[in-house]
């Protein structure tokens, strides 16, 4: 499953959202801002709180709306 | 009328008199979006980390009202965000800033200080005016905010003495802020 981390108002992450929806891609939003819990994840991931963070399986990760990356990482 | 007559809402959902800063330098900024012209936010930080002990405060109003534009294809655009600015001045919670569903803070400021242009110098200028005109012309016209990081400087007293718009950079209004301290 595709993770997006992301919160509310942050229109990159809307862009991936949106992006991921146009490859008929399903994927879970995990919002940062208010679950403490995807916060700590996402910091574990990229080591920082910028998003969007999306991934598949935690280690592999694009951040921000980068559609060559996500291409990629959908493809993995 | 005064600055001190308005009650605001912090990050954290508590009610804040603005009386409470009577007798400190203010510089309230709408924050905004988290994405963009992010590189205010550290300026901001160090104008606070530098004069804070000399009775100056910022106060940050995020507002997602140009949330979804992003002005041109400046390098510094980066393409996310971040949740946590990274900043210790106070941030209140998220509201309009512009138009008929402004808090009355900022019909305030801006009734007070009106708009006198974008500085012509910054690299900015020109791709945050073809945005503006592109996608909401209306907002060029009158004194409403334009764009996030509109700063108003408040003296010890509570007089809104100056406005800066988004391309005044924090570092170029250290000079105002040292003469009010």
């Amino acid at each position: 499953m595709v993770k997006v981390y992301s919160f509310e108002g942050c229109p990159w992450c809307d862009k991936v959202k949106k992006y991921l929806k146009s490859k008929n891609v399903e994927y879970e939003t995990r919002d940062i801002e208010l679950d403490d819990t995807a916060r700590d994840e996402c910091e574990k991931i990229s080591g920082d709180t910028s998003v969007p963070v999306t991934t598949i399986d935690g280690k592999n990760y694009v951040l921000g709306f980068d559609k060559a990356k996500l291409d990629e990482l959908i493809a993995m | 009328m005064s600055i001190y007559d308005f009650t605001v809402k912090t990050n954290k959902g508590v009610e804040k008199s603005l009386a409470d800063y009577k007798g400190k330098v203010l510089l309230i900024v709408n924050t905004a979006s988290k994405c963009g012209f992010t590189p205010q936010f550290k300026d901001l930080q160090e104008l606070y980390t530098k004069y804070k002990e000399r009775g100056f405060e910022i106060l940050g109003f995020p507002c997602n009202q140009f949330a979804e534009q992003e002005p041109g294809t400046n390098e510094e655009v980066q393409s996310f965000c971040k949740v946590n600015y990274g900043v210790t001045f106070q941030i209140f919670a998220k509201g309009d800033v512009r138009g008929e569903t402004a808090q009355p803070l900022f019909k305030y400021l801006t009734e007070q200080k009106g708009f006198q242009g974008f500085d012509e110098k910054h690299p900015i200028t020109k791709a945050l005016t073809e945005a503006l005109q592109n996608n909401f012309p209306e907002y060029l016209e009158g004194d409403g905010i334009k764009w996030n990081f509109t700063k108003f400087l408040i003296d010890r007293n509570g007089n809104v003495v100056a406005r800066f718009e988004p391309t005044t950079v924090p570092a170029d209004i250290a000079k105002d802020i040292e003469k009010l301290l």
